[in-house]
């Protein structure tokens, strides 16, 4: 009988992994859609959005030669704003959310406490609150280019890094450090010889959820960047929606495609860390 | 994870360098003044992007042109004239603008650019008397018609006279579209990137006529009654009838008309002069054979109507910009009027300029329109200029209209003479509170 | 270890570390602090405080006076619009709260009954995360455009389209988002509590009910706030997909976006043509950080409660 519950159970599992399967493929679906239609010709694509590019519909690259110079500005230079935003963000977010996160964890005096609780409250505060005011703030401050963002990324983000830190440094056994203070390590030794190395899987969480924030991020930089000369990915595809003639959907989705794929190879390569990262983050924040 | 940090970082500084050669160019000459223009127009930008690069390449003076997304200029303006490097060169297209930007507007009375003018029909003042604005060039627009196409299909463009020929021509068009393999008109999508021509353009049919009733307006009336709205419903139900589209396809957009209409796919496409170079430059459309009629919308007496004329494209100069970049503004605009090569590239874009030393261009269609007035027509002045929050008013008219395309109802007709007429008076309460 | 260093040897210690840290303040908390004053805390300040003036741009505010103080606030509630946008938004955020706890639930519970393949699911079920907003909204109008157009209509033309839409939007985007937090949460469930049910001869669902989902209770709170709080602040989506289309005509002339969403209503009163309302627009922004706000410290006095708990 045992046997034979197990048959059922078995035969049950498999029915799943059948379901799921075919759930998985619907997952993939849109994106595969997207790919198909990068290859059609524009008109095509909203009467003929779920055939194959063949024949008379197919486009070959010419929708993604397009795609480079629509509107005016090279997707390239949207793209390496976006790589250069995010990536200067996350670094200078870490570097200076740990150093905080630890300090505010450590000393732990009333203005630390005053500190952690404005990051708290910063956390569900919502970009509306803030936008029309931060943008002329940035914009007096020259915060308003790719290599100066990061500082506004950093203030409006702080929140949430701060406050996994901080939690994260509380489960920390002290001794380690204090052992170290007492052999005569000063603080900031301490804390790049020691604590950085403890902090790693923190960091690692931080940064895969600041990464997915500031990448995908739309309206911040729209409002913040100097918007005669910079562009990111987000905004460059919302521009083409609204302006330049005709809508050419062939080339948005040639681009949207080219957007993409950095972000899956991303995915791919560092999954592992980031669904944990997910996680922590989401039991933390 | 060490080295993954140190990969990031290295990347970062590497991308910084390179950026940062760019960064620095913008300081050089900032004593000269600079240019800051923030067009409103998509479909110019391209040659005002040529027109700044030859300024700079002839006097060092740096000339930028932004160009908002369509649809959104006046955001676009709001949050730019916020910053500290605030457009010098900014678009006052009419009455309702230069009340909301007055005292952004430079008073450009006596100035050199101003005194190039060879007509003060465009100009815009604010209340106080200040000239808060200059036309930059004049447009017109109607229904263009493939001439070549038309006769083909056995008919004369002096056979159009009025609502009633043109609607039998056209369906008969519609109707003979497989054996001519070309139908009536060319889609008309209802997208950002074209809902303007109806929203804006063909809007004027009703209400050129109800101001002209009233006397012209002078001034943006709290109210209009839409009483030409039928006539604007004509023209409309014309246009998305007898096309190779579905009405109910128009909502979304991706449509193409002018390479329709470049192709030979339809003898209608209703447009502006502006159109001139791509038809026949891109095109390769015949010039001889390109005719622009009037909006025929079944108004008694409309067999003397002549071609819609009239700007939105007015010049005003920041007079919150520093001094410097006020003077560099000015020159640039003298420059611009003045120039032969500089006009001569306004006008292909543009059409007519109207300043004194301009180019005249061969925009055939200017010229039609001429025709149209020296005839003894009446010339369609472009009343939708008075439009309180624009945008706002045009959005409700579009949605409406997307309606009543999906289903063509009196019930749904009726939002579209809401969105008009309730639209109108709302968005005039909200912009004079 | 903890036992030898407490008491008076601890304190010394303490004094060790803190008094040499307070020492590089400056360089620990220093640059997070200008950053968080430049990006957060004055801005944040400047923008209530220009919810009680006139303004068109930041540089031209006026106070309104404190006879007329609470004006903008007036105004907010006087627009229709924003009303809409307000009960929209509930409606649409308790819809997509139901459907993707339960759904991602679901999911997570199917993938950690030891099947066949459920670390590839995971992987493909989390993957829409990673795109943005905007890029989703655009995706997603071409795949309902291409449907609906064969049914004569356009997501653009319906509102329960609009809405529906959004919904199955948001359900791709963030199922796999919760079905990573319960995964982890059903993972965390003690294997020998399931082992006495299953002793005690409990059925798979009594099991469900009686063990597992008490369980995972930290977990289901986790994501109801999230998706609650997701919900509330929507925007690129919502701006991509519909942009608020179709308009709903009122019979005194106004104009309702119907499926406009809060945070983007704000945003349209901000940047719309209407300079005039500017000041009611930095007072609907005030009231929407109040509402989620709210919601936010719920959510932390919840957590904070569960931790003292343990």
């Amino acid at each position: 009988m045992a046997q034979n519950l197990n048959s059922k159970e078995n035969k049950a599992k498999l029915i799943l992994t059948i379901f799921f399967a075919l759930l998985a493929l619907i997952w993939v679906y849109p994106v595969l859609l997207v790919l198909i239609n990068s290859f059609k010709v524009n008109t095509y694509v909203k009467t003929n959005t779920f055939s194959f590019p063949v024949g008379e519909m197919f486009a070959g690259f010419q929708n993604f030669l397009k795609g480079m110079t629509f509107g005016n500005y090279p997707f390239i230079k949207s793209a390496l704003y976006s790589f250069l935003i995010t990536i200067g963000s996350t670094v200078l977010i870490l570097l200076c959310t740990a150093m905080t996160g630890w300090y505010i964890a450590r000393v732990d005096d009333k203005f630390c406490r005053l500190i952690y609780l404005i990051c708290v409250f910063s956390m569900v505060v919502p970009f509306q609150m803030v936008m029309f005011t931060l943008s002329k703030t940035a914009d007096v401050l020259k915060l308003n280019t790719p290599w100066t963002i990061p500082v506004i990324y950093l203030g409006f983000g702080a929140g949430l890094a701060i406050f996994m830190f901080v939690g994260f440094v509380k489960g920390v056994p002290k001794e380690i450090e204090e052992a170290a203070a007492i052999d005569g390590c000063g603080p900031v030794r301490t804390f790049f010889s020691i604590v950085l190395p403890i902090l790693k899987p923190t960091l690692i969480s931080v940064g895969i959820l600041e990464i997915m924030w500031i990448w995908n991020d739309y309206l911040l930089p729209y409002l913040v960047l100097d918007r005669t000369k910079f562009m990111t990915i987000p905004i460059h595809i919302q521009y083409l929606k609204g302006s330049y003639g005709t809508v050419d959907l062939g080339a948005t989705m040639a681009l949207i495609l080219m957007s993409i794929i950095p972000v899956i190879i991303f995915y791919l390569s560092c999954q592992k860390y980031i669904i944990k990262g997910v996680a922590a983050g989401a039991v933390k924040g | 994870m060490k080295k993954l940090l140190v990969v990031l970082l290295i990347a970062v500084l590497a991308l910084t360098t390179v950026f940062a050669g760019g960064g620095s160019e913008k300081s050089s000459s900032s004593a000269k003044g600079s240019v800051y223009w923030l067009n409103f127009k998509p479909e110019s930008d391209e040659t005002l992007q040529k027109l700044a690069a030859l300024y700079t390449e002839k006097t060092g003076v740096p000339v930028k042109v932004v160009t908002a997304a369509s649809g959104t200029y006046n955001e676009t303006l709001t949050a730019e004239m916020d910053k500290s490097s605030a457009p010098t060169l900014f678009v006052v297209g009419n009455k309702a603008a230069a009340d909301t930007w007055g005292d952004y507007c430079y008073d450009l009375t006596g100035t050199s650019v101003a005194n190039e003018l060879n007509t003060d029909a465009y100009n815009i003042y604010t209340a106080d008397g200040k000239l808060a604005s200059i036309g930059y060039c004049y447009e017109c627009f109607g229904i263009i018609v493939n001439e070549e196409l038309l006769e083909k299909a056995g008919y004369k463009i002096s056979d159009i006279k009025d609502f009633a020929s043109l609607k039998a021509i056209a369906e008969d068009i519609h109707k003979r579209q497989y054996d001519l393999e070309f139908d009536a008109f060319t889609s008309s999508g209802m997208d950002g990137s074209s809902s303007w021509r109806f929203s804006g353009h063909l809007a004027n049919a009703a209400l050129y006529y109800e101001s002209r009733d009233a006397g012209f307006w002078g001034a943006t009336p709290a109210e209009i009654k839409g009483t030409y709205l039928k006539n604007f419903k004509n023209l409309w139900d014309l246009y998305i009838n007898n096309s190779g589209y579905d009405p109910v396809s128009l909502a979304t957009g991706g449509f193409d008309a002018e390479a329709e209409f470049g192709r030979k796919e339809a003898v209608f496409y209703q447009n502006g002069n502006w159109e001139y170079d791509a038809l026949v430059n891109k095109y390769g459309l015949d010039p001889a054979k390109l005719k622009m009629i009037p909006f025929y919308c079944g108004v008694a007496g409309e067999e003397k109507a002549g071609l819609n004329c009239g700007t939105e494209n007015c010049w005003a100069v920041n007079a919150k910009a520093s001094d410097a970049d006020i003077q560099a503004t000015l020159d640039f605009m003298y420059w611009m009027v003045t120039d032969p090569e500089a006009t001569a590239l306004l006008a292909s874009t543009f059409g007519s300029i109207p300043y004194k030393k301009a180019a005249v261009p061969e925009n055939v269609f200017l010229a039609q329109a001429n025709e149209y007035a020296n005839k003894g027509c009446y010339t369609m002045t472009w009343e939708f200029n008075y439009t309180p929050n624009v945008d706002n008013w045009r959005a409700g008219v579009v949605s409406a209209m997307n309606q009543y395309d999906a289903a063509r109802t009196d019930a749904n007709w009726a939002l579209v003479e809401n969105a008009f007429v309730q639209g109108w008076a709302t968005q005039y309460k909200l912009a004079n509170i | 270890m903890s036992k030898h260093s407490s008491g008076a040897k601890r304190l010394k210690n303490e004094s060790i570390m803190k008094k040499p840290m307070k020492r590089w303040s400056p360089l620990f908390i220093g640059p997070t602090l200008v950053a968080f004053v430049i990006g957060f805390i004055w801005p944040f300040i400047r923008g209530f405080g220009l919810s009680f003036t006139k303004f068109r741009t930041t540089s031209d505010a006026k106070f309104l006076g404190f006879g007329h103080l609470f004006d903008n606030y007036v105004n907010a509630f006087k627009d229709p619009s924003f009303l809409h946008a307000f009960w929209y938004t509930a409606l649409f955020t308790i819809v997509s709260v139901i459907l993707i706890n339960v759904l991602a639930f679901a999911v997570a519970y199917a993938l950690t009954q030891k099947i066949k393949g459920s670390n590839l699911f995971r992987t493909v079920f989390f993957m829409p995360n990673l795109i943005g907003g905007i890029v989703l909204g655009y995706i997603w109008s071409m795949i309902f455009d291409g449907v609906l157009s064969h049914m004569n209509t356009s997501i653009l033309l319906e509102t329960k389209y609009g809405f529906w839409g959004l919904i199955v939007l948001l359900c791709w985007q963030q199922i796999g988002y919760m079905m990573i937090i319960y995964i982890a949460g059903l993972q965390a469930v003690p294997e020998d509590m399931l082992e006495a049910a299953r002793i005690d001869g409990a059925t798979k669902w009594q099991t469900l009910t009686k063990v597992t989902i008490p369980n995972v209770m930290p977990s289901i709170t986790i994501c109801t706030f999230l998706t609650l709080s997701n919900g509330f602040k929507l925007f690129d989506q919502n701006l991509a997909l519909t942009g608020g289309q179709p308009f709903n005509f009122k019979a005194d002339g106004s104009v309702v976006k119907t499926t406009e969403m809060l945070a983007l209503n704000i945003y349209n009163t901000f940047y719309g043509q209407n300079t005039s309302a500017r000041g009611t627009a930095q007072a609907k922004a005030v009231l929407f950080f109040i509402l989620v706000a709210a919601l936010g410290l719920i959510q932390l006095s919840y957590t904070r409660k569960r931790e003292v708990e343990q």
